[in-house]
């Protein structure tokens, strides 16, 4: 059975677009303008993945208010915030309301269907436990990149795509130094240099959290990153 | 120069010219006090007039006492008082004794004090004198008044006697031949008619009025009376009067230049707050600060001070406004981008033509430029939101420059770059990354603007509280009109030509992430204008525990 992707966006050209584009890859898709209208069709059935615009119509915080409304009706629903507004306040209030990753518009089609296919990758592995293959382990890293999970220490880290991917990047040959516009295309962004910097910056908050001695990520002034082991 | 001069012009020297208005009160002053010595010598002469009418009354028809006094020809000549110094009273000797006696006792009973009486006869023959033009008048002897003002007056009496003719008692009163005989009132007396006449002594030193009337003889006139009287009382009171013009006048003067001084000093020191807070309000950065001077004061000067605020105020809102423009912009074009993108994509994975492939491909070199452009945007806004919620760590700077330095020789392989560093740490607070960032824009911008062979040269210097690095590329120099206006957001000097768009955001980056760690950014032409030098200057945290 196809998967199912519910588009929430206000503007009709992007909606039919992205509702094509996720059409012709063999989803089905379901396209709404607005939070109610999405609301009352998601609810009695909920899709396989949402993806959410931030400003709908009138509301301009309703996709913040959909994803809030759609985790608490399912706490594993693939949600991914696409919008226009790219402060890094709004990329945090969107992940912290649950969503699983946070793109701005400028991402092209092929990086967003790449996305969506992970993360359906992830769902569907997160479900079936006991695959080990595709695993990089760094020390105290432990990398599955099939599902998606890092772990630290064997406590698991909570990174979002994005964050992953860059973590990816980094350790797959440790010592070497990635400089930003390696580390975009890793993780299939385009964004500016400060950007990098607040990813990486969250990125070693959260390893922080689980292990304070973390120290693995290398800043390297004027060059780059690099992972440490 | 033009703020000497305008000092020089300025307020106070203005006020002070209007204070001039005050010398009226002086000159207004002297004029009533001549008008008052006029009026005082008018009477004097109406006072001698009557004087000499009454003594020669008193010797009306008394023909005897003058006709005893034939004259004698051999004493006429003998005593001729034009050769002799001695004056009238030699004169008197020569007449008959006994005559002349009577008429002197007559003389002296009518006369006064201050003034000297003499009479003639028809052939000008000196019949008696009494009295004398040196006593002193009871006005001169009157004591002078006491008081703050009169004490100020003798105080400046040394002065005010430059100014003034002071009467002196020292004066020749010698009755010469020639006031006898060549007098105008002794001639007129003698015809009939009374007359005065103002003189001068011998000497020059004092000024004489003698009034002359006849005596008359049935209708004969036999003779005539002089009275003289020196000018020397109403000199006095006229120069005491003056003097004390001159006093108040002074005093008067400084009271009033020196409020005035005052208040224009007060006017002219806040309009100067004023204007150099005014100047001052934007910075060589286009920041606008707030006014403070006057803005609290109910006169016009606050009125101007608030007045400039407001229009300030403004021109910070325009200024903010323009600053978020590109950020602003960058949003509102992001989502007709992402429609273009999006049907692109679409488009792309259909089957298309050969030749629709060559336009598909130009739209997405475009499309690439858009994205540039609308990342080099939101790049400033993004970087202002960081700083606002950034966490300041310490660092050191030398390590962050040294680093950052490396890494430009792959990055900018066409160039070198040298680097001076100071062997001893340079302790910042803030954030690393953003440091790198600023250093990065100056690199990009240094390599930009390179021209020939010379490397860019980095510079870290160390001077007592400050770290100061500085990055210098030959290349052409700063348009002059330019220096101040650089960092702004959105402004270039670049030339437009081709390649990656330029929207001037780089040094207004640069210059953000400086004032985020305290430091101030500039720019400057080398002296020899042979490139430019930007130069950072930070104030060194000297390590605390």
């Amino acid at each position: 059975m196809a998967r199912r992707i519910a588009i929430v966006e206000d503007d009709p050209a992007i909606r039919a677009n992205y509702a094509d584009a996720f059409r012709k890859h063999g989803y089905e898709v379901s396209a709404y303008a607005s939070r109610i209208e999405a609301m009352a069709a998601l609810a009695p059935r909920l899709p396989d993945l949402a993806l959410l615009d931030i400003g709908l119509g009138d509301e301009p915080d309703g996709g913040f208010a959909l994803c809030r409304e759609l985790r608490a009706l399912s706490p594993t629903l693939p949600i991914l915030f696409l919008t226009a507004r790219d402060s890094d306040f709004d990329a945090v209030s969107g992940l912290r309301m649950g969503a699983d990753d946070y793109l701005t518009k400028d991402v092209s089609l092929p990086h967003l269907l790449a996305r969506v296919s992970a993360l359906f990758r992830r769902a569907d592995l997160l479900a079936q436990p006991g695959h080990t293959e595709d695993i990089i382990e760094r020390g105290k890293l432990k990398l599955d990149m099939k599902r998606f999970a890092v772990a630290w220490d064997g406590k698991p880290v909570d990174l979002t795509l994005t964050e992953i991917w860059l973590v990816h990047a980094l350790a797959k040959f440790p010592g070497h130094v990635k400089n930003r516009d390696q580390l975009m295309a890793e993780a299939h962004i385009v964004v500016d240099d400060s950007t990098i910097t607040s990813h990486i910056k969250r990125i070693r908050k959260k390893f922080s959290a689980v292990d304070p001695g973390f120290a693995s990520i290398d800043s390297l002034y004027g060059m780059g990153y690099r992972w440490k082991s | 120069m033009r703020r000497r001069l305008t000092r020089l012009f300025g307020l106070r020297a203005k006020v002070l010219l209007v204070a001039l208005v005050l010398l009226a009160i002086p000159w207004v002053g002297y004029d009533y006090v001549k008008e008052m010595e006029r009026l005082l010598r008018a009477g004097q002469e109406q006072n001698l007039v009557a004087t000499a009418r009454a003594i020669a009354t008193a010797l009306h028809d008394r023909p005897q006492l003058l006709q005893l006094r034939a004259p004698r020809p051999g004493a006429e000549g003998a005593d001729n008082p034009a050769s002799s110094d001695e004056g009238g009273a030699q004169r008197v000797v020569t007449g008959t004794r006994a005559a002349s006696e009577e008429i002197g006792q007559i003389i002296k009973g009518l006369g006064r004090a201050e003034s000297r009486i003499w009479a003639v006869d028809r052939k000008l023959n000196l019949l008696a004198i009494a009295g004398s033009l040196k006593q002193e008048s009871a006005a001169a002897r009157a004591a002078e008044p006491e008081g703050a003002l009169a004490a100020l007056t003798r105080l400046l009496r040394p002065i005010s006697a430059h100014l003034l003719k002071r009467p002196s008692a020292d004066f020749d009163d010698a009755l010469p031949e020639s006031a006898i005989a060549g007098g105008r009132e002794v001639a007129s007396a003698l015809g009939g008619v009374p007359a005065w006449r103002w003189r001068n002594t011998p000497d020059g030193r004092a000024v004489v009025l003698s009034a002359a009337h006849p005596i008359w003889s049935g209708e004969e006139v036999v003779g005539a009376v002089v009275v003289e009287e020196t000018t020397n009382a109403i000199l006095t009171l006229s120069n005491r009067a003056l003097e004390q013009l001159v006093t108040v006048t002074l005093v008067a003067f400084a009271i009033g230049a020196l409020t005035l001084l005052a208040f224009a000093s007060r006017l002219s020191v806040r309009l100067r707050r004023l204007r150099n807070e005014a100047e001052a309000a934007i910075d060589s950065q286009g920041r606008v600060h707030q006014l403070i001077a006057g803005s609290r004061a109910q006169d016009e000067i606050g009125d101007l001070s608030r007045s400039f605020s407001t229009v300030l105020a403004r021109l910070a809102q325009y200024n903010a406004y323009l600053e978020k423009m590109a950020g602003r912009l960058s949003h509102e074009l992001r989502t007709p981008i992402a429609v273009v993108r999006s049907s692109l994509d679409n488009l792309k994975l259909q089957e298309l033509p050969e030749d629709a492939r060559v336009y598909m491909e130009r739209a997405n070199d475009g499309l690439k430029r858009l994205d540039t452009i609308l990342t080099r945007m939101t790049e400033a806004t993004r970087l202002e939101q960081t700083l606002r919620q950034s966490e300041r760590e310490r660092f050191d700077a030398r390590l962050v420059l040294e680093g950052c330095v490396n890494g430009y020789a792959s990055a900018y392989p066409q160039r070198r770059f040298e680097l001076r560093l100071a062997p001893e740490p340079a302790p910042l607070e803030g954030s690393p990354e953003l440091f790198a960032q600023m250093l990065d824009k100056l690199a990009a911008n240094a390599v930009d603007f390179s021209r020939g062979e010379e490397p860019v040269r980095v510079a870290l210097e160390q001077q007592k509280e400050q770290l100061q690095i500085s990055m210098s590329n030959a290349g052409p120099p700063l348009p002059v009109d330019m220096q101040g206006r650089l960092f702004q957001s959105m402004v270039s000097v670049r030339a437009q030509t081709g390649g990656a768009p330029h929207l001037g955001l780089g040094l207004y980056i640069a210059r953000l992430i400086a004032e985020f760690h305290g430091g101030r950014i500039s720019a400057a032409n080398r002296d020899d204008g042979s490139g430019v030098i930007f130069t950072l200057r930070f104030p060194l945290r000297t390590v605390q525990g």
